[in-house]
């Protein structure tokens, strides 16, 4: 493969505004999607997400800024002079037409000859497992078969970007598992360029090369999955991606060449490994304790290092996963315990230790 | 304390059969009573008229049918009165459509007054078209007078011209309706898929809006076809049925042949009644919810939108000139033939007159078609009788029927003993409560709809009778329903012509009648202030009317936020 086609952006957007009346919805966006990446956007709902989806995908002009395919300014452009295609949350396939035809719309739109119309869709048909289904109409498809469908529709015209606006919002929760997988191994076999809105952080998380989260009109943090849940920019975030402990402390030292930094917090001192390069000395921080990255032990009265002991409150035994609530000094950490061997123990216990590992991320606290 | 009340409970229950019985069937039993009513007020008068057409001197006949086959000038009027019925659905459909396109998909800046302006004529009795056009155009029209016009108004044109504009927002109205369900999303795909805007109205926006717009079709159609004022006003030489009905009865008191006349006219109606209440039930496409998002403006390109702006122009303009010609003309004696403002047309004596009978009328038929429209609701949704579909059937095919088809009915079945209502006020209310019960039920049976079963079960489970139940829980949660009812039925009934028409005795002049008749006699002045009245009368009941909507609407979302 080669590396430099694949780092070229496909996709930039210069700090794009769009205001609906005096109503700013996206307050200064800026982003490139490099060829055959898929981003998603997420965000809480009102986020401003399906709006940026449906600017670039002309259905709404823009405010001000720039929208570039492929080294094209395409701000001017409709939608149906533009090399993007949208999936919508609910489908949108025509009801009036069969399978076949709704994946050949586009097509026969663009005047393919009848043959090769016939050819691509069966082509299309046979990507999403549908061949058996060509003559049938849409109301006799399932939600996960229509979904297939739509998606056939939306890659028939080989576009150079893909736009999914919440495409497994309407599937019960098996299904959107199974087809968000199916959309994953299609868009990497096809290395198209996708951009994903949803509004579920796990499904974004599972599905994209990098996420990017969105917050009142605004980017609040760009990366990969594993560095938007390990290192947050924000409680915001921290919080977005996942449940989050906070605990407020201050670097007291940080060792230049181990990096190993100590952290007073009310509760004592706290050693980690700072693999982050914002943190000064006397910062106040917090830090961002993740539920399953804590040791959780019986109370043995003995004091280690990163050691804090406090009251087991609850203990919610689940088979593979056990959720403690455990209440330090007048604060109440959630911790998820993975694998739980010792459960009949741990229900009666009263006192328990936390074992804050050396790998917690740390925030600059604003003030 | 629990046992204690449950005994209490207990012995009440097993001390009463009858009461239980009561109880258990009062349902069934005011369903009984409400079929009563429909069949005598609704159907026996129909069936009457059915049976005058067939009935001679000497028993059953079919002589009456004879005459009107083989006579041309009866042929010439079914064959008017059909072409007339299909241009206007035709250009209504035309019409409407370009309105609705333009309200839902065109700019952010023309939808709201345009819409404004198609839904005017809402508030107009329809025969205001009529009156406007004669002194536009009539013999001593402005335009006439002043261009030296010899254009023939009265005949088929100008009833063409005044049924369209009176029709415009029917049509409009359902298919915005039908546009607005459209998911946006659709429009949106095919347009992402490359097609444009001509490309998309033909391959997806017509062809997922035709059931609708048959259905508006069928429906315009009936109306037209049905419609009295206009054609008798402007029809002049030309025949129409029901202009001929009218003539036949008070002029020449031929009553078989009015009735023949009549039959003829009811077919179509009923016909097209079930194809549209049975055959396109259901026929609407389905699509997956999403989130409801307003259509957003596409590029549309000059061409394609030329012709739906020229169209919304025309009809938007049309409308506005024949309301402000009417209004001019209510403060001169004649318009374009008098000089002087005058305020003698307000206060004209014979035409409050008729608004204080009109208004006494309509008031009586409110309050009673209000009341069986709640009740008729109430049965056709909750009871659980064989044949509650026919009730249903019956009680919204009111609107469906000619007025003057009715009005005969009411004449033939009502002018002897037993009953004989002829003369009093209440034969001109009743028939209005029955002619336009359809809109009062179907308000109160969406109200229905919306509350579930469950609280009336939990109130019965709590110990109420049925009685209890439906006066404490049902009536105050139907009270949107009978209110909405109980105004439709009097605007409704203020400005209805066509059925009192036959029914008013000499001395007692309602509005729409005495609009008719100065209208006919070329006395403008008075008939514009009196249709300015019947207007404002019925601005104020729209507003009401719109009021109680909104505020229900909110008590609607409110109850849903909480249930979340």
């Amino acid at each position: 493969m080669d590396m430099r086609e694949n780092e070229r952006p496909m996709l930039i957007l210069k700090d794009i505004h769009k205001f609906y009346g005096k109503n700013e919805v996206i307050k200064g966006v800026s982003l490139e999607v490099r060829k055959g990446e898929l981003v998603t956007f997420v965000g809480p709902s009102g986020c401003g997400k399906t709006t940026l989806l449906r600017l670039i995908g002309g259905f709404t002009d823009v405010s001000s800024g720039d929208i570039i395919l492929d080294g094209q300014r395409i701000n001017d452009l409709p939608p149906n002079l533009r090399d993007t295609r949208i999936c919508f949350q609910n489908y949108a396939l025509f009801p009036h037409m069969t399978v076949a035809e709704n994946v050949g719309y586009g097509l026969k739109i663009n005047k393919w000859p009848k043959h090769r119309i016939e050819a691509r869709v069966k082509e299309l048909l046979e990507m999403v497992e549908l061949q058996a289904f060509a003559d049938r109409m849409i109301d006799r498809l399932s939600g996960g078969q229509q979904q297939r469908v739509a998606f056939a529709r939306a890659l028939s015209l080989e576009p150079k970007v893909l736009l999914l606006d919440e495409p497994l919002s309407n599937l019960d929760a098996n299904l959107r598992l199974v087809m968000r997988e199916e959309i994953r191994n299609l868009q990497e076999r096809l290395q198209i360029t996708t951009v994903f809105v949803t509004h579920d952080q796990f499904e974004a998380m599972a599905i994209s090369d990098r996420l990017v989260v969105m917050k009142d009109g605004l980017i609040e943090q760009v990366g990969s999955p594993i560095e938007i849940y390990e290192r947050p920019a924000n409680e915001f975030i921290a919080g977005f991606v996942g449940y989050v402990n906070f605990m407020e402390g201050r670097v007291a030292s940080i060792d230049e060449n181990t990096r190993n930094t100590v952290i007073n917090t009310e509760y004592g001192k706290i050693e980690i490994t700072l693999s982050q390069g914002d943190i000064n000395s006397a910062d106040e921080v917090l830090m961002v304790i993740r539920p399953e990255s804590v040791n959780i032990s019986l109370d043995c009265g003995g004091k280690g290092q990163n050691v804090l002991s406090g009251a087991l409150k609850s203990y919610m035994y689940a088979g593979s996963l056990a959720k403690c609530t455990v209440k330090i000094g007048d604060r109440t950490m959630i911790i998820d315990q993975y694998n739980p061997r010792d459960a009949q123990q741990f229900k009666h216990a009263e006192k328990v230790e936390v074992h804050i590992p050396r790998s917690v991320h740390l925030l600059k606290r604003k003030r | 304390m629990a046992p204690a009340e449950l005994s209490v409970k207990l012995q009440a229950s097993s001390g009463s059969k009858i009461r239980d019985f009561l109880n258990a069937n009062l349902i069934n039993i005011l369903a009984a009573f409400l079929f009563l009513l429909l069949a005598f007020f609704l159907l026996y008068p129909i069936i009457a008229v059915l049976i005058k057409s067939l009935r001679g001197p000497s028993g059953f006949t079919l002589e009456y049918y004879r005459s009107f086959f083989s006579k041309n000038y009866y042929f010439q009027s079914l064959f008017n009165t059909l072409l007339l019925g299909v241009i206007n659905t035709v250009v209504c459909l035309v019409i409407g459509f370009c309105l609705a396109y333009m309200t839902t998909r065109g700019p952010w800046i023309l939808r709201k007054p345009l819409k404004i302006i198609a839904l005017i004529p809402l508030i107009a009795p329809p025969y205001l078209f009529a009156l406007s056009l004669i002194i536009l155009f009539g013999r001593n029209g402005i335009v006439t007078r002043m261009f030296d016009l010899h254009w023939q108004l009265y005949g088929f044109n100008g009833v063409v011209i005044s049924q369209t504009l009176a029709f415009i927002p029917l049509a409009y109205m359902m298919i915005e309706n039908t546009l607005m369900s459209l998911n946006p999303n659709l429009e949106e795909s095919a347009y992402d898929m490359g097609a444009s805007e001509a490309t998309i109205l033909r391959t997806i926006t017509i062809p997922l809006l035709a059931p609708g717009l048959l259905k508006a079709a069928l429906l315009i159609f009936v109306m037209t076809i049905a419609e009295f004022g206009n054609a008798a006003i402007l029809g002049g030489r030309t025949p129409f049925l029901a202009p001929d009905t009218y003539t036949m009865i008070t002029g020449e008191s031929d009553f078989n042949m009015g009735s023949v006349l009549s039959v003829i006219l009811i077919a179509p109606c009923i016909i097209i009644f079930f194809i549209h209440n049975y055959l396109l039930e259901g026929k609407k496409f389905t699509t997956i919810g999403g989130k409801p998002v307003a259509s957003e403006p596409r590029k549309i390109t000059p061409l394609i939108q030329a012709p739906f702006i020229i169209i919304t122009t025309v009809a938007a303009g049309a409308i506005f000139i024949c309301f402000a010609v009417v209004f001019v003309a209510s403060f001169y004696k004649i318009l374009g033939v008098t000089h002087n403002v005058v305020l003698s047309n307000y206060l004209d004596f014979t035409s409050n007159q008729a608004i204080y009978n009109s208004i006494r009328v309509s008031f009586v038929a409110a309050v009673i078609g209000a009341f069986i429209g709640v009740l008729l609701a109430y049965v056709i949704v909750r009871g659980k009788f064989f044949g509650r579909t026919f009730i249903e059937m019956v009680s919204l095919s009111g609107f469906a029927l000619p007025g003057t088809v009715v009005g005969i009915g009411y004449l033939l079945a009502f002018s002897a003993p037993p009953l004989k209502l002829t003369g009093g006020i209440m034969i001109l209310a009743l028939n209005c409560v029955f002619r336009f019960l359809a809109v009062g039920v179907e308000a109160g049976i969406s109200k229905l709809h919306q509350i579930n079963i469950e609280i009336e079960e939990a109130s019965a489970d709590l110990g109420a009778s049925f009685l209890t139940t439906f006066y404490r829980i049902v009536l105050p949660i139907m009270f949107p329903a009978f209110i909405a009812g109980f105004i439709y039925t009097f605007m409704t009934a203020i400005v209805s012509l066509s059925a009192v028409v036959f029914l008013v005795s000499p001395g007692f002049a309602l509005a729409s009648v005495k609009i008719f008749d100065a209208a006919v006699y070329g006395e403008v002045g008075i008939a514009s202030a009196t249709t300015m009245k019947l207007v404002l009368i019925v601005t104020i009941c729209m507003l009401i009317l719109n009021f109680i909507r909104n505020k229900t609407r909110l008590g609607g979302s409110m109850k849903k936020s909480a249930a979340v």
